[in-house]
């Protein structure tokens, strides 16, 4: 029994001390606002580990995602130790090229699985391991103007369908002669809206097994509706990402609706509104309904070909795995955790600033658990394609019923992937 | 007269074909034979070989047709291709008959400051094309852009250009116009330089018209020009990316999609490389049909 203990002490004393003894340089490859975030947790990182040297590296978004391919097409050359990968695009990399990234249920990641949404985990793992872990999150919700909707006498608290939506929308159309819109939806660049309300709804372009094609059920079927009324009601414009933001810079647009992180979008954009903007549910398709969704987010893997990936998995728990870590990236570029404990941290609970010190964490953050799986398996890309031309099609009135159009998509994403239609 | 004896050739009777072989050219062109190789010939084949892969399968995928049956029935790919040809066909002739009318001025004599105005009209292309992208884009904002502007302030209904199939494909057009034309006056501009003055001067004494000169002297002497920047401009639009890329993002929907953005959103957007192979082969042989016609149609010589 003794000796049982001194071992046991021996060993305890062995990996505490190798822990402390992580050195060499960690290199994180990230974008944008994401990598200011994640520089954030360096200082708290390194209380823990003082011996590595933390790299962040800002790349660009799209550049991360075509180094990161053309390194694991090479076999793994070129690759950094931590890697920043988008929910959509990640299994595109495990698909194509299983053996690039560390199993991380191999460095203990399976102990982490209950402490993070299961949706966030449903396109980080394929055959049974796990690639990345999950970072930020994008549960979508309503921003919007407060002055805006006072003037137009509409009450944000009272919408609560996309019935009640399009209502306030005419009221504010009625209010500002058509110059100040509800929103503004990117028909024909993108398909964003409509993937946020099938979600809503249940519904994505595949199930969660990355079997089917399930674009046609009647949770799309709805989604592509309420997409068509709105703009046929004429309470949001057409505009793509950019033009979004000139329009709600220059008060022509009195909400948005985007995933979270979308929060910094606004709060940076902006700033010159501060005050005058708030948050609330995004509406239902019925009343009583869903009110939640998810739009983007990320995660970080951990590159086979890194020399240095017990230090890697070090920095990967300490700025993903701790409250602290994700709610420091909140503060500083309002990323939005996906750890659940983050979301008990009083900081969720502070009134902020800029949004007329409204908890917008808290109204953010409550909508997570009710949020849809869905999975973009290696095939949204394509999938994503063929919902841009559908949509714009429907739109023009190509089609007789939102039905009809989500059949001729369902066809063709099964004709681009090989994926049967779902009966 | 005696033809002097010939000096027997002293030539070693076993030695064949490789001792005769003069090795030292062969070895100054072999780093550059090396690299042709492996970066050139072995990609070419190489991209063969996967556009009968499905590479979305991983590295173990079997050889197979998967990629070219699909694109046979691919409607991306026949939009792709439909709208390629669109712009090839109004914009190609558009440009090059604009370059020819400008070449002609630049050339006339009448005409100050030539130098001046040579380089003004070749500018454009000086410019990036990720900037002069960026400046469409903003010219012909919905809602902000001057274009609209203007518009309006003549009292004439604003174009929501960019969101439009149509007025889409029209700033497509406007915008790859306005960076071209001037490359090609400059091309037939030497062309027009190297038509003998004597021609025009003899075609003057005996009563011709400029117009007639135009039509019966420059023209045809030009050809040679014209054919060149007309194989130049169709291989070119063929391989079109840059503007539809980044003035229309390929939008509205497909609206503005070529060849050259769909090859590229298979090959690194959806990281289908066998696919894009299978793409790219079909419009490199396009083009070679292409110019192969157009050798043939204005390429003879009398």
């Amino acid at each position: 029994m003794k000796k049982f203990a001194l071992l046991s002490a021996l060993v305890l004393a062995t990996t505490a001390s190798a822990q402390s003894s992580l050195s060499g340089t960690v290199t994180v490859w990230s974008w944008d606002a994401a990598a200011k975030a994640l520089e954030s947790t360096v200082p708290s990182f390194n209380k823990k580990y003082p011996n590595v040297k933390v790299n962040v590296v800002d790349l660009g978004n799209q550049n991360v995602y075509d180094r990161g391919l053309a390194g694991c097409a090479a076999g793994g050359v070129d690759m950094p130790d931590v890697y920043s990968i988008e929910n959509n695009e990640a299994e595109v990399f495990w698909a194509r090229f299983p053996d690039c990234f560390v199993d991380l249920n191999t460095k203990g990641a399976d102990k982490l699985i209950r402490n993070f949404p299961a949706f966030k985990w449903t396109e980080l793992t394929a055959n049974g391991k796990r690639f990345a872990m999950p970072w930020d999150s994008g549960p979508v919700v309503m921003f919007y103007r407060r002055d805006l909707y006072q003037q137009a006498g509409v009450n944000p608290t009272a919408i609560k369908t996309w019935d009640d939506f399009i209502a306030a929308g005419k009221k504010m159309n009625a209010k500002f002669g058509g110059k100040v819109k509800l929103g503004v939806i990117a028909n024909g660049q993108d398909d964003e809206w409509f993937r946020m309300l099938a979600n809503q709804n249940g519904c994505f372009y595949f199930d969660n097994d990355a079997a089917n094609v399930t674009v046609n059920k009647p949770g799309c079927v709805d989604a592509l509706n309420t997409v068509k009324k709105l703009l046929a009601a004429q309470v949001v414009a057409t505009g793509d990402w950019g033009g979004q933001i000139t329009s709600f810079k220059a008060g022509r647009t009195a909400s948005a609706m985007f995933g979270a992180w979308y929060e910094g979008t606004i709060r940076t954009n902006a700033p010159d509104q501060k005050g005058k903007w708030g948050v609330y549910q995004m509406p239902a398709s019925r009343a009583g309904g869903v009110r939640a969704s998810n739009l983007g987010g990320s995660a970080l893997a951990i590159p086979s070909a890194s020399k240095n990936q017990a230090a890697a998995y070090a920095f990967l728990e300490n700025a993903l795995a701790t409250s602290n870590g994700q709610v420091t990236m909140l503060k500083s570029q309002g990323l939005v955790p996906s750890l659940l404990s983050a979301t008990k941290d009083p900081y969720v609970n502070q009134g902020q600033a800029y949004w007329g010190n409204q908890k917008i964490w808290k109204t953010i953050l409550d909508t997570l658990g009710d949020v849809p799986q869905a999975r973009g398996t290696q095939y949204f890309q394509d999938a994503r394609q063929v919902m841009i031309v559908v949509q714009a099609d429907f739109v023009k009135g190509k089609y007789k019923t939102a039905k009809e159009a989500l059949d001729d998509a369902a066809r063709k994403i099964s004709s681009a992937t090989g994926l049967p239609v779902a009966k | 007269m005696t033809t002097a004896p010939r000096p027997a050739v002293t030539r070693p009777a076993k030695a064949g074909w490789w001792a005769r072989l003069p090795k030292a050219p062969y070895l100054f062109i072999l780093p550059y034979l090396l690299i042709f190789l492996a970066f050139w010939a072995w990609p070419i084949v190489s991209s063969f070989l996967m556009s009968f892969k499905d590479s979305r399968l991983g590295a173990a995928a079997p050889y197979g047709m998967a990629n070219w049956s699909r694109l046979i029935s691919d409607e991306f790919f026949r939009t792709a291709l439909r709208n390629t040809l669109v712009i090839l066909l109004v914009q190609v002739p558009l440009m090059l008959s604009l370059a020819t009318a400008l070449a002609v001025a630049l050339n006339s004599r009448l005409l100050r400051a030539a130098g001046w105005f040579r380089f003004a009209f070749f500018a454009p292309l000086v410019v990036g094309t990720v900037a002069y992208s960026a400046v469409f884009r903003l010219l012909f904002n919905t809602d902000f852009g001057i274009v609209n502007r203007a518009l309006t302030s003549l009292g004439l209904p604003a174009v929501d250009w960019l969101n439009q199939s149509g007025p889409a494909m029209t700033v497509l057009i406007l915008a790859m116009t306005w960076r071209w034309t001037g490359y090609n006056a400059i091309i037939l501009l030497a062309g027009l330089q190297g038509i003998s003055e004597d021609v025009y001067e003899a075609a003057s004494i005996d009563g011709a018209t400029p117009w007639q000169q135009f039509w019966k002297i420059t023209l045809p002497l030009l050809r040679p020009s014209l054919l060149f920047c007309l194989v130049l401009s169709v291989i070119g639009t063929l391989q079109l990316f840059t503007e539809p890329a980044l003035i229309t993002n390929s939008g509205p929907g497909n609206a503005t999609m070529t060849l050259g953005t769909y090859l590229y959103q298979q090959g690194f957007r959806s990281f289908n490389f066998g696919y894009a192979s299978a793409i790219a082969y079909t419009v490199a042989a396009i083009a070679a049909i292409f110019s192969v016609v157009q050798l043939r149609l204005f390429g003879r010589d009398e």
